[in-house]
């Protein structure tokens, strides 16, 4: 290098004046232009990677929900197909594709390469069609129209129907015909749907407490049998309390079911018959329809009512039809359930362990080894933890568990398989490593002289880690501990060993005693993802949902870590200026 | 305590003299020790608690190299009966055994205690059988007599759960749980239940096959369903004469009428004089072994029953060694072949091309086992593994597996037993005891406990001949539908799979992430570093669920669609802004210094995206100058040369190659002075004519490399590239390189901006270049920092759990090929682990896998944070 420095200085002193203002500049090669280009093109790529992630994310999930039009499309053949226009993409035409096309479309696939355009409509209509979606070649088409009258239903069942309103029956009578349209129906609709959660609240909630008190009653006799025996009299009368509290919730129960078929009786009553494209019928319970309307014809307003009601619906129902529809209010609630109860385990202890190394472990060898193999855990692989958890924490200390406190319900676990406290357990142990390792270096950052000063005044230990030393190693602490929220409530990994599934019967807190059931298992964004991605009839059909469910993840962890900054920013500067 | 008494006495004093109290309160010192208590217990027990991981996965892990042990031995002595005895069975339970003679007598008796039980005897009329054949898991059995008749039967064992208060009052109390009323046992169970053994047996009318030739060999089997039953059976007399015979049975549905049909069939004739030892048939009754005493096998392709056929006759034994066993394993594919020197060979029919049969199979040996010390006199085998128990002449009894060889227990009969004559052996259909009976009524019982035959060292991580492979290969495949099939636990795959994801996620990351690094800490403007650095640091949490999600069903659709143009963006990107900075050394100096911060960056970026558009828009042309038009076709050899292909790829070998040999030979030298002399834009022309100079002679001395190449006959397709597969490892290259960025840019990031600011002034000052003091100061300082941050990101790659998941296809294989998917050890285990029963075999190799991973995490890690530490403190001491 500093050869060529001065080979550089005597060759412009040869060159003489003529050159002397290249004195300043360096040899092109020592510059390094393109290597530095190459280099800049690098992280300008990984710029362009994580933007067009996010971008990608953002705008599949924001657009998700976005009432499109239904376009009907005349092909070339004389059938109909109608939907929403999904996306477009050029495609390879194969040789038999290519026998049945008209000759002069066929000159314009040869002078694309053999390349032509593509469609893909959601059609909807799956119980007749056993489809959601349907490819048109453009040179297929014959003619597109967006007429008015196309309605868009969303359903309970079988996913999106796309036709017309053919007629209608409300309360056991016709509908005029003027008034059929969702606009007309609405009134009709919202007492189908309020009749509706009527019977659901009676078929789930009420005749669920029957179940429940019901299954309660039955392992109190359990348990009576196991403490005293079969043929003690503790367990017979046990037995006998059992039946004459059975047959009273029987009575209830017949009652409750004979209320909920009067309901779904009278809820028959209320149908709309739908024409489909291709001219079949289907005939719907009123109640049965989540929403309707005519994209077509919807006005901005109306179109933000319906991308609104949405999103509602979106984070405040539950999952339907093998959760590619509907809510995902279950998981939501588990996400964030399951990242609280992480917190609880993962601060305490990671705060102890940090303050065990660096304020009272003697610092030698077997401290600086410990050290590192606590940062190194942060290493070990997710799915690592969660083999543990599953083995550990519930396989054996939840079979203890259960033999112990739970012996009547068995041979059907309770804390011996995989929940929500198994799940916050694993990855609280998984997290543990980033809080420790981030207090660590919070309590470092505390001069010695605080802790000094704080001693020659009297104060104990404990005083000074309490009143001196945490205070100040607040920002550091709960940047870790934000940082462990964002990290287990993005790991999906460990979970799918330890507790999560992809369809929870129940929430983890609900009305009974003890109300919160930390052994139940729960539904997590992740999973949900790529559940319905990947375990779904249709990954298409469940595309959507899955960006927008991707889109509440990165919000989440975002929201986490951007707190997390903002935090050690904030108390930063509060104690940037309280060094001695 | 003293501490205490001495609070008290100054407090005791203070009071008198009236002065401020300074002793330090009890509360304070109790919550002082309390924290100290609290926090070291606390400390020292989530350190405990995460090493506790490690020794708990082993304490999972190793029964699967334990092999089998014996719990307890019993022996005793059950009633004599005339006869030989054939065969000997034990129930589920291990209560009930009963050994059947040729003169059809049957002897139960209570296994624990010897006890008699009384059993039914089939009524042979004083004949004695010559010929006996028995199904391994049903309890058919069938009898050859010398007149040439057959009778077939069953025997069984029948357990029934009563209630203890069933169990008949008179009932002879046996042991601490059994009784018996002389024809059935009681066990009690808990919960005031007794299960109920008995023996049933039952026996049809005889047969005439062969008449008047005396049957010496008999196979028979019960096969077909419920509503169709069919039975078929297989006899060799006297003559030499082989017939089989298959009987479905119908029900009509509407009448429930029966009807049998038998067809009898005989096979091609066996060579006069052999001397039969053994008969054997398939379930499906389309294969039919006859085994001579000297080791011959005559093996018939029966699957036309009207037209027979011997497929293959093979000596399977030395000269003067005879064939003593043979006998299917579970699942009849493999057999079992137990000589009279002692040695034990399992083989099995393999398809193979020029096999010297007339159905394209042949016998092969595929397992040899380890050799016994005398003549195998008895052999059972295992009713739902590849177990078997062989008894030998000197009295042991061998458990073995015969897909990894091993010898997992030698039985001895207890001293006291006297001569260990044995007749035969059964292994209990839970293969948790296995017994043995010998002359005069003797036998012994071990208990054994044997929970992972299928698992050794060598099985996991060695190649082993599975049945109806063609040789021993590394084959994960943990399950199956069938109750024979034979689990394939080689962990050599998913290794393969974990390090080939690695390693492509790595070769996408590492330069990306490390060149971006560089390019943040010395030639980014501060400002745009301060919103680059925290974005990329956010990145690394992003969840890897996401990543694989937009891998699998976003980018491995558009990437099977634009692979040429995915292929040529690794080309034309770093050409487009090699391009662009030859373009930005034309501008004055004054104005590239001043334009050198923001805009230059954003022209990076316009670089960068001419390049893609270029990939994107010249991906159809090329795909036809290159592949033929069609990728996945040229791919598959199907059609184009490989010379276009490989052309590209040596360009850069090319390039080095044609710029050393410019400086070396040509004028290079002499270039370098001329561009020192020139002025800016005459040396930007310069330079920028050398490259373009450089890169034709490249390209031209690249395709005549390449077309040497294709004209020996190298061919790049067939190794790391062949047939596409749409979740490939490509695409997981990507996605995982994705995830690894940030955390490798990060840390190496760190590790450059950590080198002591008055290094790079020094270097600078010195009048260095920014480039100069970047390569030759900057990065040898940090270079451990940066190898470190490879180390982690290769730790997080090694690990990744959803993306491998989701997006790599997850089939277990070997092979090279980046365009077909893989399984890696993270996906395997979160894909088998919830489906997998506690404690099985599965469930402990999935743990062994996660132990795998661990290791290697912890020990990348490990190095990667040691390596960190020093350079750490070197870059302090600078």
């Amino acid at each position: 290098m500093t050869a060529v420095n001065i080979d550089t200085a005597a060759s412009t002193g040869k060159a003489k004046s003529s050159v002397y203002r290249r004195a300043h500049a360096a040899d092109l090669s020592a510059v390094g232009e393109p290597f530095q280009w190459v280099l800049g093109g690098a992280l300008a790529m990984g710029c362009v990677l994580i933007a067009g992630l996010l971008l990608l994310v953002f705008w599949n999930g924001l657009v998700t929900f976005w009432p499109k039009p239904i376009e009907v499309v005349r092909l070339t053949d004389g059938a109909m197909v109608a939907g929403e226009p999904f996306r477009t993409e050029s495609f390879r035409v194969t040789a038999d594709q290519l026998a049945k096309v008209p000759a002069d479309k066929r000159a314009a696939i040869a002078t694309d390469d053999g390349f032509a355009d593509r469609t893909l409509y959601r059609t909807g209509n799956y119980d007749i069609y056993n489809d959601d979606f349907r490819w048109v070649p453009d040179y297929e088409v014959a003619s597109v129209e967006r007429p008015a009258d196309m309605v868009y239903v969303e359903r309970l069942e079988w996913g999106p129907l796309i036709g017309r309103i053919k007629s209608a029956i409300v309360n056991g009578t016709a509908v005029p015909a003027d008034r059929l349209t969702p606009a007309g129906l609405a009134a009709a609709h919202d007492a189908a749907r309020a009749r509706w959660a009527q019977i659901q609240h009676i078929e789930r909630d009420l005749i669920g407490d029957v179940n429940h008190t019901i299954e309660k009653a039955r392992l109190r006799v359990r348990s009576v049998e196991l403490s005293s025996g079969a043929d003690s009299p503790a367990y017979r009368a046990a037995q006998q309390r059992f039946s004459d509290e059975n047959v009273k919730l029987q009575e209830r129960f017949q009652a409750l079911t004979k209320q909920a078929q009067a309901l779904r009786a009278e809820d028959a009553k209320d149908t709309v018959t739908f024409a489909e494209i291709g001219g079949k019928e289907k005939a719907v319970n009123l109640s049965a329809v989540v929403r309707f309307f005519q994209p077509n014809e919807l006005s901005i307003f109306g179109k933000i009512g319906v991308y609104l009601g949405r999103w509602w619906e979106f984070l405040s129902t539950e999952p339907r039809e093998a959760n590619t529809e509907g809510g995902i209010l279950p998981a939501i609630f588990g996400t964030v359930a399951m990242t609280l109860l992480l917190v609880i385990f993962v601060a305490p202890f990671g705060v102890i362990t940090a303050l065990y190394l660096r304020e009272y472990a003697k610092q030698g060898r077997l401290v600086a080894v410990v050290r590192i193999s606590v940062n190194n855990l942060a290493g070990v692989p997710s799915i690592v933890y969660g083999v543990f958890g599953l083995g550990f924490f519930a396989y054996i200390v939840g079979g203890s568990i259960d033999q112990v406190f739970f012996p009547e319900r068995l041979p059907s676990p309770t804390f011996g398989t995989g929940g929500l406290f198994w799940a916050a357990l694993t990855l609280a142990l998984l997290t543990v490593p980033v809080v420790i390792v981030a207090t660590e270096e919070a309590l470092a950052a505390v001069p010695r002289s605080m802790r000094e000063g704080s001693l020659a005044c009297g104060a104990s230990k404990w005083q000074t880690i309490r009143r001196i030393v945490l205070p100040r190693a607040m920002p550091g602490i709960m940047t870790g501990i934000i940082l462990a929220m964002a990290r287990g409530a993005g790991e999906v990994a460990p979970l799918m060993l330890v507790g999560v599934v992809k369809l929870a019967p129940e929430l983890p807190i609900d009305g009974y005693f003890p109300y919160i059931h930390l052994e139940r298992s729960f539904m997590h964004l992740g999973f949900h993802i790529y559940d319905v991605g990947f375990q779904s009839r249709n990954s298409e059909a469940g595309k959507p949902m899955v960006f927008v469910t991707t889109l509440l993840l990165i919000l989440l962890i975002v929201v986490m870590n951007a707190a997390a900054i903002y935090i050690r920013n904030r108390l930063r500067r509060q104690f940037a200026g309280s060094q001695f | 305590m003293p501490q205490n008494a001495a609070t008290a006495a100054t407090q005791g004093a203070s009071a008198l003299v009236g002065k401020r109290d300074k002793t330090t309160k009890k509360s304070v010192i109790f919550a002082d020790k309390a924290a100290d208590w609290i926090i070291t217990v606390g400390g020292l027990g989530v350190i405990l608690a995460v090493f506790g991981i490690m020794i708990f996965l082993l304490q999972v892990v190793v029964p699967l190299f334990t092999g089998g042990s014996t719990i307890a031995t019993v022996s005793g002595k059950a009633p004599d009966k005339p006869g030989t005895v054939v065969m000997d069975r034990v129930d589920e339970y291990r209560t009930l055994s009963v050994a059947v003679t040729t003169r059809g007598d049957l002897s139960a008796f209570h296994v624990p205690t010897g006890r008699a039980i009384e059993a039914p005897t089939f009524d042979f009329g004083g004949k004695t059988a010559t010929a006996f054949a028995r199904t391994i898991a049903t309890g058919d059995i069938a009898f050859g007599f010398a007149d040439g008749n057959v009778r077939f039967g069953k025997t069984g064992f029948e357990v029934k759960v009563i209630p203890l208060a069933d169990v008949p009052a008179g009932a002879m109390v046996l042991d601490r749980n059994d009784r018996t009323d002389g024809r059935q046992i009681f066990t009690t169970l808990p919960g005031n239940q007794a299960r109920q053994i008995s023996i049933s047996a039952a026996m049809a009318e005889p047969q005439e096959v062969s008449p008047g030739a005396a049957i010496v060999g008999i196979d028979y089997r019960v096969g077909g369903t419920v509503e169709r039953p069919t039975r078929a059976f297989v006899t060799v007399d006297d003559k030499g004469i082989a017939r089989l015979s298959l009987a479905e049975t119908k029900v009509n549905l509407l009448t429930r009428k029966e009807t049998t049909e038998i067809t009898t069939s005989t096979l091609p004739a066996l060579p006069a004089g052999v001397v039969v030892k053994a008969v054997l048939m398939t379930e499906k009754a389309d294969q039919v072994y006859i085994a001579e005493k000297s080791g011959r096998v005559h093996r018939y392709d029966t699957r036309d029953m009207t037209a027979p056929k011997l497929a293959e006759t093979v000596d399977l034994l030395p000269q003067g060694v005879e064939l003593t066993v043979f006998s299917f394993l579970i699942g009849e594919q493999s057999l079992v072949v137990g000589t009279s020197d002692g040695s034990v060979d399992v083989y099995f029919r393999l398809q193979q091309a020029g096999a010297r049969s007339t159905d394209g199979y042949t016998l092969v040996r595929a397992h040899r086992l380890e050799k016994q010390g005398a003549a195998i006199v008895a052999m059972d085998v295992s009713k739902r593994t590849k177990m078997f128990v062989t008894a030998d002449a000197k009295g042991e009894t061998w458990v073995r597996h015969s897909t990894t060889e091993q010898t997992l227990l030698r039985l001895r009969p207890p001293a006291d037993f006297g001569a260990a004559d044995y007749k035969a052996v059964a292994f209990a259909p839970r293969d948790d005891a296995v017994l043995a009976v010998a002359g005069g009524g003797r036998y012994v019982e071990w208990n054994v406990s044997i929970p992972h035959p299928e698992t050794t060292w060598s099985s996991i991580f060695g190649r082993i001949w599975y049945e109806g492979y063609s040789g021993p290969e590394y084959t994960w495949q943990s399950s199956s539908g069938t109750d024979s099939f034979e689990p394939k636990f080689s962990l050599v795959p998913l290794i393969f799979g974990t390090l080939k994801s690695t390693f492509y996620a790595l070769l996408m990351a590492v330069p990306l992430a490390l060149a971006a690094a560089i390019f943040t800490s010395e030639f980014l403007h501060p400002t745009v570093r301060s919103v680059v650095k925290p974005a990329m640091e956010m990145m690394a949490s992003l969840p890897s669920v996401v990543l694989g999600f937009i891998a699998a069903l976003i980018v491995a659709p558009i990437v099977e669609q634009n692979i040429t143009s995915v292929l040529l963006a690794f080309v034309f990107v770093p050409l487009a802004l090699i391009v662009a900075a030859y373009s930005w050394q034309f501008m004055p100096q004054t104005q590239a210094i001043r334009l050198s911060g923001v805009p230059r960056f954003i022209l990076m970026f316009v670089a960068l995206a001419v390049g893609l558009w270029l990939a994107s828009v010249l991906g159809g042309p090329l795909e036809r100058l290159m592949f033929a038009g069609d990728f996945k076709a040229w791919v598959n050899r199907d059609r184009g040369s490989p010379v276009p292909f490989m052309t590209v790829i040596l360009l850069p070998a090319a390039f080095l190659a044609a710029s050393y040999a410019l400086r070396r030979f040509g004028p290079g030298p002499r270039i370098d002075g001329m561009l020192r002399r020139a002025s800016g834009s005459q040396a930007a022309a310069l330079d920028g004519g050398r490259w373009l100079a450089l890169i034709v002679a490249a390209l031209i001395l690249s395709y005549v490399v390449s077309s040497l190449l294709a004209g020996v006959g190298y061919d790049p397709r067939g190794g790391m590239i062949d047939t596409y597969v749409q979740r490939n490892t490509l695409v997981v290259g990507f996605a995982m390189g994705f995830a690894v960025i940030p955390i490798i840019y990060t840390i190496a990031e760190d590790a450059l901006n950590s080198v002591p600011e008055h290094l790079r002034g020094a270097s600078l000052a010195c009048g260095a270049t920014q480039w100069q003091t970047a390569t030759r100061v900057i990065l040898p300082t940090a270079a451990s920092g940066v190898f470190a941050a490879v180390m982690i990101g290769m730790g997080r790659a090694v690990g990744e759990t959803m993306i491998v998941v989701m997006a790599a296809g997850n089939t277990p294989i070997l092979d090279m090929n980046i365009f077909n998917g893989l399984r890696a050890l993270s996906a395997n285990i979160a894909v088998e682990l919830p489906e997998a029963v506690r404690d099985d075999s599965l469930y402990r190799m999935l743990f062994l896998a996660a132990l795998t991973l661990f290791v290697i995490t912890f020990v990348v890690n490990t190095a990667a944070e040691v390596i960190r530490q020093r350079f750490r403190k070197r870059a302090v001491s600078l």
